[in-house]
């Protein structure tokens, strides 16, 4: 007889802290749980190895979620980095990771020997992590999984800063978080967020440029209310 | 660790110098306008902490008693010293001061020894034999851009707020120096004719465009860089410009008047800042005096003053019987008593209390004192009746 309900961690969303225990493998029998950041198996049980929120995405998949300055890697993340050096086989990108990460030179759409990117040190490339774990350097590709450009690659132009793990996901958010949703009423711009805490902004004018990167480093505690509130007084100063 | 450290990616460099070329900073400030200014002073004397928008620089002097140089036989000395924390980039080692260090080091040094900000003579106690001399360390806590600007208002203000003991030569063949402690004889200030304020600018662009004050990114993409010291007078101290690109003449005039009218701003605001401090240290000085003409004028107990509640509620029943003339119920008192101040200045009663009456214990006697609207003290010390007469209504 076997339970084919899937048993339900009791702390999802909920702080949890290292060390802390969210499931008991041994009532299930027959199951498939996915694991990403912040958990590891041991033996029977499921461990919480970074501090943050418990997040649980159907069917089967845990997480933990955290804001922090530095970035952890984990698969299929996109993020942002920039060239540090060129290698025959590879670019070492940095990622604000605690190692610098490979990106193949033929993992480009329609990538081969004959046509390898010319990137210079100080290149924004928009990436996708392939390979990630603490033992070696993180692994990215510029194509999707099906091996279509899709957005990857470098970034022209513009202005980057940094911000927060926690910031970076908040801007990914969907539907569209208050903040870009008011500056995308009155401005035109593009946006680039990379989930290891780095976005890129561009627009026709420099002073909005500007005004939308600073909008979103001041958001970095904000609530939703507050986001808009800050936006219409930002708007209201300059129109 | 070479991959740690901090690299602008081409899109910054190129909209920095772009940006500029519309008068335009990314953190939007206009080229000519410092960062917001926060100086902060610790508990002891000549220590203050600054912060400069992002970069905070911690600044504290000390002094001690040294032979002076064989050439200077009667003046004091005065040192820098710098320490680039790893704690405030990634790109600081620990160990060894750096380039960027001893850089710093010596232009605050030069801009505060050259121009005579602080009087050596006065730090002379015996010549060619005992004179002052004068620390200053810098720590730099966050580098945000423009470190020397900032460390330079932390040494100033370090110096400003700094005491040093006071010394009397004697003894014997008239060498004999005694250092006094601070609680005996207060400590005295340095002598400070004037305050050089360091002005930082940064050149993008062939160095026709120039800003004040760059933070972080900006001094990873600038061109070049000059670190003009003024004081509020607009005498030029020192200039500091090593490498970088070339700029005209013109623009270092133009620098310099600029640098002028910043510096007079921003002694400005370290001298509000420093008068704020004493201020509030002088305050807090005076309450204390209370404490001290009662401990002069105390002739018997001494005792009393340290068992405030305790002593004082015992002894207060006693002499409840033996002198009920004019005398409260000892309930009050005891109230009265954990008012600080009042209950200090009515133990500088007692002698007369015991004097006038047979003088038992003194101790209840002041308690009561501070209640009783109308006694002898009255008549015999009216200095005090000013001040009685605050806690005298019950």
């Amino acid at each position: 007889m076997e339970s084919k309900k899937p048993l339900r961690s009791a702390f999802v969303d909920d702080y949890v802290v290292p060390g802390d225990v969210i499931l008991d493998l041994a009532d299930m029998t027959n199951q498939t749980i996915k694991l990403g950041a912040g958990l590891r198996q041991d033996c029977d049980t499921i461990q919480v190895t970074s501090a943050g929120r418990l997040r649980l995405s159907k069917p089967n998949k845990y997480w933990v979620e955290n804001s922090q300055k530095r970035y952890i890697p984990s698969v299929e993340d996109t993020v942002l980095g920039i060239v540090v050096d060129t290698k025959p086989d590879n670019f070492l990108v940095d990622i604000k990771g605690p190692s610098v990460a490979f990106l193949p030179v033929l993992s480009f759409e329609g990538g081969t020997r004959r046509n390898i990117p010319k990137f210079e040190i100080g290149t924004l490339i928009y990436a996708r992590v392939v390979k990630a774990n603490s033992i070696m350097n993180p692994e990215l590709s510029c194509m999707d999984a099906i091996g279509k450009a899709a957005e990857f690659g470098q970034l022209k132009n513009g202005y980057t800063f940094e911000t927060s793990t926690g910031l970076a996901r908040m801007l990914l958010s969907s539907p569209t978080c208050p903040l870009l949703e008011a500056l995308g009423k009155k401005l035109s711009f593009e946006i680039a967020v990379g989930l290891n805490g780095r976005v890129w902004v561009n627009a026709p004018s420099p002073s909005n440029i500007i005004l939308v990167s600073e909008a979103i480093k001041q958001s970095e505690s904000f609530n939703r209310i507050q986001q808009r509130s800050m936006v219409e007084k930002l708007l209201a100063k300059l129109a | 660790m070479m991959d740690q450290r901090w690299r602008p990616t081409v899109n910054e460099r190129e909209f920095i110098e772009h940006a500029l070329q519309s008068d335009i900073r990314v953190d939007g400030r206009r080229p000519f306008d410092f960062r917001k200014l926060k100086i902060a002073f610790g508990r002891e004397d000549g220590s203050a902490e600054v912060e400069l928008g992002e970069t905070r620089v911690m600044g504290y002097v000390t002094a001690q008693l040294v032979q002076p140089y064989k050439d200077r036989p009667n003046e004091g000395t005065l040192a820098i010293f710098t320490e680039f924390s790893p704690m405030a980039d990634p790109a600081f080692e620990p160990g060894r001061p750096g380039e960027a260090a001893i850089e710093l080091g010596r232009v605050i040094d030069r801009g505060l020894r050259e121009s005579r900000a602080v009087d050596m003579e006065s730090l002379c106690v015996v010549a060619g034999k005992h004179v002052w001399s004068v620390r200053v360390d810098l720590h730099i806590l966050d580098n945000g851009g423009n470190l020397i600007d900032a460390a330079n208002i932390a040494a100033l203000a370090a110096l400003c707020t700094f005491r040093r003991p006071e010394c009397t030569v004697g003894g014997d063949d008239g060498q004999q120096v005694t250092i006094h402690d601070p609680e005996v004889r207060d400590p005295l200030p340095l002598a400070i004719h004037h305050l050089p304020i360091a002005v930082t600018f940064a050149y993008f662009g062939d160095g026709n465009i120039m800003v004040l004050d760059p933070t972080y990114k900006e001094e990873a993409v600038m061109g070049g860089r000059m670190t003009a010291t003024i004081n509020s007078n607009g005498d030029v101290c020192s200039i500091q410009k090593a490498g970088g690109e070339g700029v005209m003449s013109s623009v270092i005039m133009q620098c310099l008047r600029i640098a002028s009218v910043k510096a007079a701003d921003i002694t400005s605001k370290i001298k509000s800042n420093v008068d704020e401090y004493t201020t509030e240290k002088a305050v807090r000085k005076v309450k204390r005096t209370p404490v001290l003409v009662a401990k002069k004028n105390d002739v018997p107990d001494i005792t009393m003053e340290s068992n405030d509640g305790a002593l004082e509620s015992q002894t207060s029943k006693t002499p409840n019987d033996a002198q009920g003339i004019s005398k409260d119920p000892p309930a009050i008192p005891n109230d009265k008593r954990h008012e600080d101040a009042k209950s200090r200045l009515s133990e500088s009663n007692p002698e007369v209390e015991s004097m006038s009456n047979s003088g038992i214990v003194g101790e209840s006697d002041e308690a009561k004192e501070s209640v009783s609207p109308k006694s002898l003290k009255d008549a015999v010390k009216p200095k005090h009746k000013r001040k009685k007469k605050q806690h005298g209504k019950s």
